[in-house]
């Protein structure tokens, strides 16, 4: 064996028993000195004396000792440990700077590493599918927009002329609530998927196989492939389920397949099945998603440009599915988070500024901490210790800091992010839930932590390497001769403490911004009542409620059971409610006297709607009972709608046909406008209402409501004067009865659907916030940090000053007029930089302007007074110093 | 004390080590009081030991495996450690020996050309 290796064997065997060694050794030395005693005793020595000498011969036990120690050891590491004694030593010393870099740390660290760590289980998680940036989509654009809903005649063209692309899959937007009634009925979620669908996201199977062309074909069998969860939790994990029957919506469905545990898909389903398309159709309806795989070694500009081209030609030939748009490919993942991408920028701004507010206080702290010490580091240095073992020193220090606000960082970090993650709501785009069980963002917490690293580093050593330049006889004279700060180390801390003030009054405008915002939103007024409102779903897709005849007396029927119930004050039914999607449909006069067309959004409800919904009816008459299907055909308009197309004109009476040209599902007769009801902004909060046709639900062409039922379940919305949760058990079962034994779905009231809307702006807001109040609580710091420092070290010349004559209040005011002047500075630098950092706000505020004058005033205030603060209490110190002792002070 | 080290030896780095392998090897099994006065003796009193150099030294060695120390009893009837080559320690004496004698002879060689030119 190499001799280096069997003695770092041996060190090694030291490490565990280094205490038996150090006995064994004494037990030897022991022996030693018996020796040398017996040696003077034969000398002629007398004992007592004969044992002093030997002791003085063999020199200091503890000297020979340590050098044994030393020895069995691994010198370097008794030394780093030495140094981290040391470090923790002059880190307890030094409580107050420590605590305050500590904090600034894990603040820095933790609430960053959470907030992504969040954000991006959230919103950015990558999907799980092999290879999923060459996954696209395709879309429909225009010059008024793009959409990512398609046609069959729109799939038939790209499965025929997409040649760079391969596995072409369509799939629905949204989830189909449906019935599963094997066993305790339940309603799971499913999508619609063509057959090549699970081949395309990479599914794995854990039984049977998947889809195949057969069974996609318009006359095909009702399969379906299962998910892993819903296999586990509703079919015990039945390993026998291949084959069975399981009923869906009073279907019978062959389970074909179950998936694999990890496979998740966009729309979240629990289980998928086969659309059975016609593809011979020329139905125009845009209404599912179509996705596929580049295929080898093209890329996606390739694609783009081949299907260019292969919709030029179909243009030219005529024979453009949809002549009105052009056809683009995007990547899949970026389809997804596209509307979500201007908060995530707002977050990464958010991250890096707070990261620089934390790293700048840090840097800031390290230095005062270097000119406290650095008499410390002369006097050690004229005591002999080496440059090199001072510098150690210091890199152990930052080291041992370091990793100690990183743990408190990762705590707090996994602290924020379960708190955020509570916080976050359902409403948010998942991608796929995260569980609570998640852990932080690798990446952000390496970067955090390195970006900490360095700065401590690099500040921490910085000083130090000027002590070495310079040596130690100066800083050594400097200390002795009780000096000010130096003009150079207040030009730093100036800089620090006016960038701080500046990076958090960004951030403290922009939080602001988006709490006006939010709190506009709250205010904002729907247009209808929300209060005291139930909102229940039940899906009929079922097949057996495809005409308005049978919904419609459903519906009447429903009614009459839900009016009998003590409690309830109206109730009605539609496919649109308040906050679920909506058909946008064009519409023509059809009256000799006018011309007006145009888009506008399209519902069908039953009468009593506006009733529950407290809509009022601004001009012209409800529906009323009378308006069936054998009655002339009537339409309600909006005020938004009037305003829009008839501008100073009355629509009353006027004559439209909507859904013209759209092909045989949208046939309808023209209707009379009979009323103009009030304005609602029941799609999004921030948004000005749409226009909006309003038909009775008796007069809903049959195809229509075939159409609806496919597409989402029927929306019961019932107004009552009692406590909206109580009624539920209430109405179910008489709603269950009048539907024929149809279960209901969700049950939420108006108010939580509402809140709910605006609950992607409160996140943001509650996000920014969270930096934001980081931000301050670390500009405080950092103001209160330098001031303290400042006057400590300006202690002598207080003394001076006040024993020249200087008052209280001169002393308390000069204290205070220098914080003052490194706030205003940096607070115009942060309005500045505020005023065009804002842009980045712009799309997510409503009710309060980019440049709020309230905001850009209140927040620089409030700064103001925080700075103040911070300063007030170093000075009030200062002004309370006795001149005697000031005047000691070293 | 400064008067006495200008007079002693100086140990070359390294060559403490071979000096207590040799002895070990020719005399046998010793303590580090025996050692001591050993090379005392041999060196006639030029060489001072002192502990902190010995001990350090003999925890290399046994480290590298070369010596074995086990407690043991002197003629004296008193508990000591003896120390003892081992075969690896054998090995090394002698490797170590072609090397200081090469050594020390390019040294010679080198010195004598200086007073030569």
């Amino acid at each position: 064996m190499n001799r280096y290796i069997a003695q770092a064997v041996a060190k090694l065997r030291n490490l565990v028993a280094g205490r038996e060694s150090d006995a064994d050794f004494d037990r030897e030395f022991g022996t030693h000195l018996a020796f040398l005693e017996d040696e003077f005793l034969r000398r002629g020595l007398a004992p007592a004396a004969a044992r002093r000498a030997a002791k003085l011969e063999c020199g200091s036990l503890e000297l020979t000792r340590q050098s044994h120690r030393d020895g069995r050891a691994f010198l370097w590491l008794t030394q780093a440990a030495q140094d981290i004694q040391h470090a923790l030593r002059s880190m307890r010393r030094l409580k107050g700077f420590t605590v305050a870099a500590i904090l600034t740390l894990a603040l820095g660290v933790g609430a960053n590493t959470a907030v992504f760590s969040v954000v991006d289980a959230v919103l950015l998680k990558p999907l799980n599918y092999p290879d999923p940036d060459r996954i696209v989509q395709f879309f429909l654009s225009s010059s008024g927009g793009t959409a990512k809903g398609a046609s069959i005649p729109d799939l038939r063209f790209w499965q025929d002329h997409a040649n760079s692309v391969e596995e072409i899959s369509a799939f629905d937007f949204g989830q189909s609530e449906m019935g599963l009634t094997s066993g305790a009925p339940e309603q799971v979620h499913g999508i619609h998927v063509t057959s090549n669908y699970l081949r395309l996201f990479g599914a794995s199977l854990v039984l049977g196989r998947g889809f195949n062309a057969d069974e996609d074909s318009a006359q095909g069998p009702n399969v379906v492939v299962l998910s892993y969860k819903l296999w586990k939790r509703r079919f015990a994990a039945d390993d026998q389920i291949v084959g069975r029957a399981i009923s869906l919506d009073k279907d019978w469905y062959t389970v074909i397949g179950v998936t694999g545990e990890g496979f998740r898909t966009e729309p979240e389903a629990q289980l998928w099945i086969p659309f059975h398309f016609d593809l011979s159709s020329v139905d125009k309806l845009h209404s599912f998603g179509v996705a596929a795989r580049l295929k080898p070694g093209i890329t996606l500009a390739q694609a783009n440009a081949q299907l260019d081209v292969a919709s030029e030609a179909a243009r030219r030939a005529s024979k453009m599915p949809d002549p009105d748009f052009e056809f683009k490919l995007r990547k899949f993942s970026d389809a997804m988070v596209s509307y979500v991408r201007p908060s995530l920028l707002l977050l990464q701004a958010a991250v890096i500024l707070v990261l620089l507010i934390a790293c700048t206080n840090l840097a800031n702290l390290l230095l005062m901490r270097m000119t406290v010490r650095k008499r410390e580091f002369a006097i050690r240095g004229a005591m002999g210790a080496g440059r090199g073992r001072i510098l150690r020193q210091l890199i152990v220090e930052s080291l041992l800091l370091c990793s100690f606000g990183c743990a408190v960082g990762v705590a707090l970090g996994l602290i924020g992010a379960r708190a955020l993650l509570i916080a976050s709501p359902n409403a948010l785009p998942h991608i796929g839930k995260p569980d609570l069980a998640f852990g932080l963002d690798r990446r952000v917490l390496v970067f955090a932590a390195g970006l900490s690293l360095l700065t401590t580093l690099f500040f921490g050593l910085l000083p130090a390497l000027d002590v070495c330049r310079e040596g130690f006889e100066n800083d050594l004279r400097e200390a002795g001769a009780r000096q000010g700060t130096g003009a150079r180390s207040k030009r730093a801390q100036s800089v620090v403490v006016v960038s701080e003030v500046a990076l958090s009054l960004v951030l403290l405008i922009g939080a602001t911004l988006l709490i006006r915002t939010f709190i506009c939103l709250s205010r904002a007024e729907p247009g209808f009542d929300s209060h005291h409102v139930v909102l229940m779903t039940m899906p009929l897709h079922d097949g057996h409620t495809d005409t308005a005849a049978s919904a419609t007396s459903m519906v009447r029927n429903a009614h009459q059971e839900l009016a009998a119930i003590p409690g309830v004050e109206g109730s009605a039914a539609t496919f649109s409610a308040p906050y679920a999607s909506r058909m946008g449909l064009p519409f023509t006069s059809v009256s000799s006297n006018s011309t007006v067309s145009g888009d506008g959004e399209w519902m069908a409800v039953s009468p009593g709607y506006f009733g529950v919904l407290k809509i009022p009816i601004l001009r012209g008459r409800d529906f009323n009972s009378n308006d069936n299907e054998g009655a002339p055909a009537v339409v309600l308009i909006n005020e938004a709608m009037a305003r829009r197309f008839w501008a100073g004109r009355d629509p009353i009476g006027q004559q439209i046909l909507i859904g013209k040209d759209l092909g045989p599902k949208f046939k309808d007769t023209p209707r009379q406008v009979i009323g103009i009801v009030g304005d609602t902004r029941d799609d999004d909060l921030s948004r000005a209402p749409e226009p909006t046709m309003i038909i009775p639900d008796a007069q809903e062409p049959d195809q229509m409501v075939e159409l609806e039922t496919q597409f989402g379940p029927m929306w019961w919305l019932i107004r009552t004067h009692l406590e909206p949760k109580k009624l539920i058990s209430a109405v179910s079962e008489p709603l269950r009865r009048a539907s024929g034994g149809r279960p209901v779905g969700s049950v939420r009231t108006m108010d939580d659907v509402l809140s709910d809307s605006i609950a992607k702006q409160k996140f943001n807001m509650l996000l920014l916030s969270v930096f934001a109040l980081i931000a301050l609580l670390l500009a405080a710091l950092g103001v209160y940090s330098v001031m303290a420092y400042s006057v400590t070290q300006r202690t002598h010349e207080i003394g001076v000053r006040m024993a020249l004559g200087a008052a209280r209040n001169d002393v308390r005011n000069m204290v205070l007029h220098e914080g003052a002047v490194r706030g205003v500075a940096g607070m115009v630098c942060g309005m500045c930089a505020a005023f065009f950092l804002v842009r980045l706000l712009a799309d997510m505020l409503y009710g309060v302007s980019m440049r709020d004058p309230a905001v850009f005033f209140a927040v620089p205030a409030f700064m103001v007074f925080l700075t103040a603060v911070a300063a007030w209490i170093p000075a009030r110190r200062a002004a309370r110093l006795d001149p005697v002792q000031a005047l000691r002070f070293d | 004390m400064s008067s006495k080290e200008k007079r002693s030896a100086q140990l070359l780095q390294g060559t403490l080590d071979l000096i207590v392998l040799r002895n070990l090897e020719t005399i046998g099994p010793q303590h580090a009081y025996q050692i001591a006065s050993r090379l005392q003796q041999v060196s006639d009193q030029l060489l001072e030991l002192n502990q902190g150099t010995l001990y350090p030294a003999l925890v290399r060695l046994e480290q590298y495996g070369w010596i074995k120390g086990a407690w043991g009893k002197t003629e004296s009837n008193r508990e000591a450690k003896f120390y003892a080559i081992t075969p690896a320690g054998r090995r090394a004496l002698e490797k170590e020996t072609t090397r200081w004698r090469r050594m020390s002879e390019l040294v010679e060689r080198l010195l004598l050309e200086g007073t030569q030119a």
